[in-house]
């Protein structure tokens, strides 16, 4: 702020200017909404529906018991 | 941009850091349990021909009636109900094909399958205050007895797609009763990535991994396409909002809400015009993330989606809005 407005007098008190990058009370608060809202299971995006993984067997049969 | 819409915008990493902690630990604790992955559905899929109606647990699910109209209809595609939307099924003489649940919290989700731990009206409102299925509001403990009956007696006939990041609680309740259980991995980040907690959890279990959308609807539609290989897959019971008069605290996330702003809680609800009805309807952020989940993936996916809610929010580009019966017909 003291880089835009200047005074022909001088001030009594002290302005503190706010820390550069230190969250303002919208971002605080968005951020602790955020903690408490969102879905039950994650979206990953451009990665297609299912992902088999490399060698595609999304199976899993390798090493568990037949149902 | 308006509160809701700007805290919807970032809800793909708090989703994230919120449930993986619980749903990985839910992952570890069923790996022993884990008997056939769900790809295992794929050369055999339920139903006939090429669609599938995705029921999911939405207020227009009761609102439209739309169980008794597709009981009438006799649809004979495949049927992929979420979990919350079971008991209505059966209650309507509709058994799924497919049951699905993904849900990681520890004892609201074993509720959609009848908890037999349940004796009195639990202090946790969540089923009390929605419109998610009205015998719940009326009278929780006898609901619930209804639905352990119900559940048990259909139980060895259902089958369902039940996500490693599930409850212990789920997962012993549907083996109880008797269910077929085809498990996957909810996919957590890119895959690609270094570190990836979806490339690790394949390694651990071998089972895929699905892309879930945020919520348990659109991984039920995920799964109607991408395991069951249906090209045509209709919705019911989409809302992913609330309609127009809706208390405000009859919603989900109302008491997070609540708590968060204080009277200001309202600003975080987000209204959409839904020109399909002629109605006004609105959602939390979270169901706003959602709809444009939806929109993003359905898209690209390698179906046909109509969605035969006839309610709520979801249309746009690659949605088809329908009325229930013409599906049907067009799907016969």
């Amino acid at each position: 702020m003291k880089r835009f407005l200047r005074g022909n007098y001088p001030l009594e008190v002290t302005i503190e200017e706010p820390a550069e990058g230190a969250p303002d009370a919208t971002e605080a608060f968005e951020r602790k909404a955020l903690s408490r809202l969102g879905g039950s299971i994650c979206f990953v995006s451009k990665k297609g529906f299912l992902w088999k993984g490399d060698d595609g067997d999304g199976a899993g049969t390798k090493d568990r018991q037949p149902a | 941009m308006e509160l809701g819409r700007r805290i919807a915008s970032r809800l793909n990493e708090a989703t994230f850091e919120r449930i993986a902690p619980l749903a990985l630990a839910n992952a570890e604790l069923n790996r022993p349990r884990i008997r056939r992955s769900i790809l295992e559905l794929a050369p055999a899929p339920p139903g006939e021909g090429d669609a599938a109606l995705v029921i999911a647990a939405g207020p227009s699910l009761h609102r439209r009636g739309s169980l008794a109209r597709l009981r009438a209809a006799g649809f004979r595609g495949a049927v992929v109900a979420v979990d919350g939307a079971l008991g209505a099924c059966l209650r309507h003489g509709i058994v799924p094909d497919l049951v699905v649940s993904v849900d990681p919290h520890g004892e609201r989700i074993v509720r959609w399958f009848g908890d037999p731990a349940l004796t009195a009206p639990p202090a946790d409102d969540y089923f009390r205050r929605q419109e998610l299925d009205p015998v719940h509001e009326r009278d929780e403990v006898a609901a619930n007895r209804e639905l352990l009956d119900l559940v048990d007696r259909h139980g060895p006939r259902l089958r369902v797609a039940i996500a490693t990041s599930a409850a212990p609680a789920v997962v012993d309740r549907c083996e109880k009763a008797g269910m077929a259980l085809y498990w996957w991995n909810p996919m957590y980040d890119d895959h690609d990535a270094p570190e990836s907690l979806s490339r690790r959890l394949h390694r651990a279990n071998g089972l895929p991994c699905l892309n879930g959308g945020g919520n348990v609807g659109t991984a039920a539609w995920v799964i109607a396409h991408a395991v069951l290989g249906r090209r045509r897959v209709g919705i019911v019971g989409m809302d992913l909002g609330y309609p127009p008069g809706t208390p405000y605290a009859r919603t989900q996330y109302y008491p997070e809400l609540r708590a968060l702003l204080g009277d200001r809680y309202a600003e975080a609800f987000v209204h959409v015009d839904n020109p399909h009805i002629g109605e006004t309807w609105f959602c939390d952020p979270a169901y706003y993330w959602f709809r444009d989940v939806f929109l993003e993936m359905a898209r690209e996916a390698g179906c046909r989606t109509f969605n035969c809610t006839e309610g709520g929010i979801l249309f746009g580009p690659g949605v088809t809005v329908t009325p229930l019966e013409r599906f049907l017909e067009e799907s016969a």
